[in-house]
């Protein structure tokens, strides 16, 4: 047996894996785990992954059989593995692919079992009821096509997955190439568009700013068909096109806007997610686009936010290659397996610090500024209804004082403040004299203020939540945020990611979360911080009287 | 010729204290003479508590010569020899034959013989095989003991009587003789005309032993009773070292954490003198197990004496005495008591949660989980573990296998031997299948041996937590008791294996400041163990945690004085109100350890003009209404209205006249007529046995006839009788048409009604 001494991984009893970053060998464990072992948590010292029977499908699906797991968790294993959970996966590892989803040569997709106990038992579940037609024979049984990705998902919930041995449609070819002067493609952005190609479909996670849109374009120019590209809204939507345009060969007459204002169907066509969940008498009005041409590639951006419907259409999309983009793959739903199940599984991933260390993205500064409400605003928060404290305390007036000093700190930077409560906004807004964008801005306008902000015209901006996603502003290096949604975690790994797209001068980024002492705004900050703090940003904590003192500086 | 006594008298004195050294019940208590302890070693009690203790291979000897004795048993040179039964069994008999002789279970010299009563003990068909043919006189009968010549008769034989034989030849030898005529009942007469099979009763068969015999080629078992050699997985030495110390460590953790809390809140005990199912999962949530293991940690914690039924009223499960003691233990020690206890328990743990013969659902600690089998059992299966060699993991497949070969008549069940394996890796005996070098230790009765292995065994403790800003700390090792203690008080455990890995939040950080720790210490005992420094935001959760901490306070007083500050200002300090506990809680407001109106009486004998107020602040009136005791109301008492009475028992009286029966109405006014009337109307007559008493009394006075419906055991019958005599709840009376007399208990009488005049 050759278990290190002192290897850079622990091994526990309860499927979590402790890597010590600081270890020589923690790189080398880091890229053997990688394939199997979901990542956690990446603070400064310790990451915690995570064996899910999930993951080790997944490796499994991507060709890594049980015993090469195995192999890398007893090589680098500081302590003896816990028998159990070898069993474990191996066990878990070997229910792949009992089943496989086919093409039949005469009764097209079938589902084929190697193991014909496994067809028994998924052929007796009610939840297969439906999904599946005649039986051929003890082996094989027709599948509705219809039904392929219901079935992918009922199979891996009942604990069996299905191996997909059907492929894909080749879809419309559509040559796409990536025009790459003056930039080319980052390594792990490679990596990226390898892993996906690889694995068929699936997701891909990079922070915000590490440029995900050109993973995207690497994707379509490596397809070379038709693509469907559905984004959450219209500015997100016009940023896609800019800068496909900009990266590709593809001209202004092959990609159309599919949205509330246009209705172009083009080789390439973006269409937002509102547009395809529109109902009009109880039907989606404008699900024949998924069928309006032969896709070859369908494109998710922002697939944490994929609402209900969209799951539901994609599931008719299976055959179709699929590529989900997303910086959090937290949703506050919990409805992260079915996007594993219809999309497709997680096929890159990397901790945002990595890549920041690399140059990437910019390092940022996180500083939690904590104010001690006034008495008479406590009394108040201690008074109200508990409906109405968050905003007591989110939207409480000492925080545009700390805001302005903020402000002040920063002269030469562009700035952003972000928050929730409108009232609040304005009242910002006029304190520091800059412009307000909110959901009832127009388009147009929206479109003047932000290229205003990335040319440097207008230093100070006022955002709600439109701007927490899809905004493209590189210029902007400083984020302030006064209030949010509660404790949403992926809209403070979105904030964040406002300002992380690397500066010309390679400056610090900095973000600050205003928050109101001794309040739920204090606990939900907390909450909000917790997925950044797990991908190793660490928030400091100020007071708000102890600002001055503060060192944080350029 | 010889007998069974004579041969235990010829064995003498050293051979005959062998014998009682082998089977120890027929020496308690001593045996008057050899005639009875040849009595006792063939009684069926002494010879089943012999056999269920050989392997196999032995008994498989023992239905050998009790297959091969020919049917005349008093023959001398009826038994097999040595030879014989190796040739029998396909293995060497030798050893199992000294075996069996050296119980007094066969005798005999050069030919071997059977103890007595072991035939009847070992069931009708030693082996198999059936009973032998009846010797008779037919000189030119065919040898059937010969295969050859029966493979020569069933030449000529009907078709399905081969498959007939066949099926019979190993036993067992009794088949059922088809009724339906067809191939196979023609088949069957066939082979019974041959003699290869005789009539057992009308609707059976059997197989002669020699027919069978010769078609098994002499042998008397299928296959040679041959030890199983199970083949262990061989498992990673340092695996199941550090399983065995994780697994023993978690399992003296468990067992303190059930006692730290039961030491707090004792749960109650059931009727049944059980844990209540609803506790036991209380108890697992609190253990973050699963109720099987918490189950195992309270029943091996009761077996090791640390926690009782403390018998009071209501009962609850205490921890005892004997916790302090353990407790004070190293830690390997603590592990090699428990597991000792468990070694040693007889309580069958694994039956917790099921349920017994009445559908009742069996709790942990119920005193009727004892089981006096278990401890063999448990020894039994450790030690099959511990023979294989090399070491290994066995599954309980093989495991039992090995059982019942060893002891075939008293094999534990499969499931007996899974739980036992499961409890065993709970507790760290077994790691990963493997028998570990502590358990091994403490299967060889040598607890302290097995507590320095464990010592051995446990890593180096490692001091150190390594703090992040996400509000995590990850021990890369075992933590030493120090770090342990702080981290107890400080954080909430995540993830606990050769690593630990704790979360701090506002809530884990409060036992620490409970007990009187500060923000700053805190920090000081978590820098003491971190390199570095500690993370600015975990600082700041702690010492934000430290600021809130005791910021609202509760306490107790029995009442309080209320006024403008300036009012009171001295009142605290004041000499003479010493004893009323005076406190100043806020400028204005005093709390006092005395009830408000005497509070109020001796402010006013100080000057203090205080008044009482109410539950609202209102003022009370200055009278304070003079105390009263509050009693019952006295219940008027109506005097009766003389009419009314009369009204009622009026009532009373017609009511009684209307339910009454109207044969009795008929009997009591003498009526003669009417008898074909209650012949046709079944519904007159008597109902309860007070009324037919008085029916029957009168009727022996009056000498009249009657009709009794008597209840028997086939339902009831109908009597015509005159009754001569009641007394003592029995009847006796005349049958007119029968001319008999009989006797009737009164409770059998469901019915009586008059006849017409005798």
């Amino acid at each position: 047996m050759t278990t290190t001494p002192a290897g850079p991984l622990i091994v526990q009893g309860d499927k979590t894996v402790l890597l010590e970053v600081d270890h020589p060998d923690a790189d080398a464990a880091r890229r053997a785990i990688a394939p199997f072992a979901e990542l956690e948590r990446a603070p400064e010292h310790v990451h915690t992954y995570r064996l899910t029977p999930l993951g080790l499908w997944n490796a499994r699906a991507a060709g890594h059989d049980a015993e090469q797991v195995v192999a890398v968790l007893l090589q680098y294993s500081r302590y003896p593995v816990p028998h159990a959970l070898l069993v474990d996966v191996a066990e878990t590892m070997a229910r792949y692919g009992r089943l496989q989803l086919m093409d039949h040569p005469t009764h097209g997709l079938v589902l084929h079992a190697l193991d014909r106990a496994v067809l028994e038992e998924v052929l007796r579940s009610r939840r297969t009821a439906g999904l599946l037609g005649t039986r051929l024979d003890q082996d094989d049984v027709v599948v509705h096509p219809s039904e392929r990705g219901r079935l992918k998902q009922v199979l891996l919930k009942l604990g069996w997955p299905a191996e997909d041995l059907a492929g894909y449609v080749d879809g419309e070819a559509h040559p796409i190439d990536l025009t790459t002067e003056g930039w080319s493609l980052r390594p792990y952005q490679q990596q990226a568009v390898d892993g996906f190609w690889h694995g068929g479909s699936g997701v891909v996670v990079l922070p915000c700013g590490a440029g995900k849109t050109i993973v995207g374009a690497a994707a379509m120019a490596r397809s070379g068909t038709t693509t469907l590209i559905l984004v959450t809204n219209t500015v997100s939507a016009r940023q896609w096109r800019d800068e496909l345009l900009r990266r590709t060969s593809l001209t202004e007459d092959e990609i159309g806007e599919y949205s509330g204002s246009r209705k172009e169907v083009r080789p390439v066509t973006i269409a937002t997610y509102q547009v395809l969940t529109t109902k009009r008498k109880g039907v989606y009005t404008h699900l024949e686009l998924l069928d309006a041409r032969d896709w070859g590639l369908v494109l998710y951006d922002e697939v944490h936010l994929l609402p209900a419907p969209i799951f539901r259409m994609t599931a008719d999309l299976q055959a179709r290659r699929r590529l989900g983009l997303t910086a959090t793959l937290v949703r506050e739903d919990g409805r992260e397996d079915e996007v594993f199940s219809l999309i497709g599984p997680k096929r890159f991933d990397a901790p945002w610090k990595e890549i920041e260390s690399q140059g990437y993205i910019a390092p940022a500064d996180c500083v939690e500024v904590r104010l001690t409400l006034p008495d008479h605003d406590r009394m108040a928060y201690a008074m109200a209804e508990p409906e109405e404290r968050y905003r007591l305390a989110a939207a409480a007036v000492g925080k545009n004082d700390v805001v302005e000093r903020l402000v002040a700190r920063h002269p030469e930077d562009q700035v952003l403040v972000i928050g929730q409560y409108l009232d609040q906004l304005e009242l910002l807004a006029d304190h520091l004299d800059a412009p307000l964008i909110t959901g009832q801005t127009t388009v147009r306008e929206r479109q003047r203020l932000f290229d205003a902000f990335r040319s440097g015209e207008v230093t100070r901006l006022v955002v709600s939540k439109v701007a927490n996603f899809s905004v493209d502003l590189p210029e902007a290096a400083v984020a302030i945020q006064v209030s949010g949604s509660f404790g949403s975690r992926q809209e403070e790994a979105q904030r964040l990611g406002r300002i992380m797209r690397p500066k010309a001068d390679g400056r610090t980024a900095h973000f600050y979360a205003v928050v109101a002492r001794d309040t739920v705004d204090q606990e939900f900050a907390a909450h909000r911080q917790r997925f950044l703090a797990e991908q190793g940003y660490a928030y400091r904590i100020v007071d708000a009287e102890d600002l001055a003192k503060d060192p944080a500086s350029d | 010729m010889s007998t069974y006594t004579e041969h235990l008298r010829a064995l003498g004195p050293e051979g005959l204290a062998r014998l009682l050294d082998a089977r120890p019940d027929l020496a308690t208590p001593p045996p008057g003479t050899v005639r009875a302890l040849a009595a006792r070693a063939t009684t069926r009690a002494s010879l089943e508590r012999a056999l269920a203790d050989l392997d196999a291979a032995t008994l498989a000897t023992l239905e050998a010569v009790l297959a091969l004795t020919s049917g005349d048993r008093s023959a001398e040179d009826g038994g097999p020899t040595v030879a014989d039964l190796s040739r029998a069994l396909g293995l060497e008999a030798g050893s199992a034959v000294a075996h069996g002789t050296r119980l007094g279970l066969l005798w005999g010299a050069g030919r071997l013989r059977a103890a007595p009563g072991l035939a009847d003990t070992l069931g009708p068909h030693p082996a198999g095989l059936g009973p032998a043919l009846p010797s008779e006189d037919e000189p030119d009968a065919p040898d059937l003991s010969d295969r050859a010549v029966v493979l020569g008769l069933l030449d000529e034989a009907p078709p399905g009587a081969r498959a007939v034989l066949d099926a019979l030849t190993w036993g067992p030898p009794v088949g059922r003789a088809p009724s339906e005529p067809g191939p196979a009942r023609s088949a069957v007469a066939w082979l019974l005309r041959h003699h290869l099979l005789v009539r057992g009763d009308l609707s059976h068969v059997l197989m002669p032993r020699e027919v069978a015999l010769a078609l098994r080629d002499g042998r008397t078992v299928r296959v040679p009773p041959e030890a199983p050699s199970p083949e262990a997985v061989p498992v990673d030495a340092d695996a199941v070292d550090a399983g065995s110390v994780h697994q023993a460590l978690d399992a003296v953790r468990l067992v303190a954490a059930l006692l730290t809390s039961w030491g707090g809140n004792p749960p109650p005990v059931l009727r049944s003198g059980a844990l209540g199912a609803r506790e036991l999962r209380r108890l697992a949530l609190e253990l973050e197990t699963t109720p099987e293991v918490a189950a195992l940690m309270a029943e091996v914690a009761g077996a090791a004496g640390l926690v009782v039924d403390d018998e009071d009223d209501p009962p609850s499960f205490c921890p005892t005495s004997a916790v302090e003691e353990w407790a004070a233990l190293p830690v390997e020690e603590r592990w090699a008591a428990l597991g000792r206890a468990w070694l040693d328990t007889d309580r069958a743990a694994w039956l917790v949660g099921t349920r017994d013969d009445r559908g009742a659902l069996r709790g942990a600690l119920d005193p009727t989980t004892r089981r006096p089998w278990v401890r063999r059992m448990r020894r039994a299966v450790l030690q099959v573990l511990a023979d294989t060699a090399p070491p290994g993991r066995l599954s309980a497949t093989q495991i039992h296998e090995v059982l019942a070969w060893r002891a075939p008549r008293s094999a534990p069940g499969l499931h007996a031997v899974e739980a036992t394996l499961a409890e065993a890796e709970t507790l760290g005996v077994l790691s990963s299948g493997t028998l570990t070098g502590p358990g091994r230790a403490l299967l060889s009765g040598e607890p302290h041996v097995a507590a320095v292995a464990l010592a051995g065994l446990v890593p180096e403790p490692v001091d150190e937590v390594l703090l992040q800003a996400d509000l995590t700390g990850i021990v890369p090792g075992l933590p030493s008791q120090a770090l342990a203690e702080v981290l107890d008080l400080t954080a909430t455990v995540e993830s606990r294996g050769a690593g630990l890995t704790v979360r701090f939040s506002a809530e884990s950080v409060r036992p620490a400041l409970d007990a009187g720790w500060s923000g700053q210490d805190t920090l000081a005992a978590l820098a003491a163990h971190t390199r570095g420094t500690v993370p600015q935001p975990l600082e700041y959760l702690i010492l934000d945690a430290a600021r809130r901490h005791g910021q609202v306070r509760a306490g107790a007083a029995l009442s309080y004085l209320r006024a403008e500050p300036a009012a009171l200002v001295g009142a605290a300090d004041d000499p003479a109100l010493r004893d009323l506990g005076l406190r100043q809680l806020a400028p204005g407001v005093l709390v006092a350890q005395v009830p408000a109106a005497e509070l109020v009486s001796r402010l006013r004998s100080r000057g203090v003009p205080a008044v009482l107020e109410d539950e609202h602040g209102v003022v009370l009136r200055e009278q304070v209404p003079p105390r009263r005791v509050r009693v019952p109301r006295a219940r008027a008492v109506a005097t009766p209205d003389p009419a009314v009475t009369r009204r009622h028992l009026l009532r009373v009286a017609r009511d009684l006249l209307s339910s009454e029966p109207e044969v009795t109405r008929a009997a009591g006014s003498a009526a003669t007529a009417g008898a074909a009337e209650h012949g046709e109307d079944p519904s007159v007559g008597t109902a309860g046995p007070l009324e037919a008493l008085a029916l029957l009394r009168e009727a022996v006075a009056d000498h009249r006839t009657v009709v009794l419906e008597i209840a028997g055991p086939n339902g009831s019958t109908t009597r015509r009788v005159r009754p001569v005599l009641v007394d003592a709840g029995r009847v006796r009376a005349v049958d007119a048409e029968r001319e008999s007399e009989l006797t009737i208990a009164v409770h059998r009488i469901v019915r009586a009604t008059f006849e017409g005049d005798a």
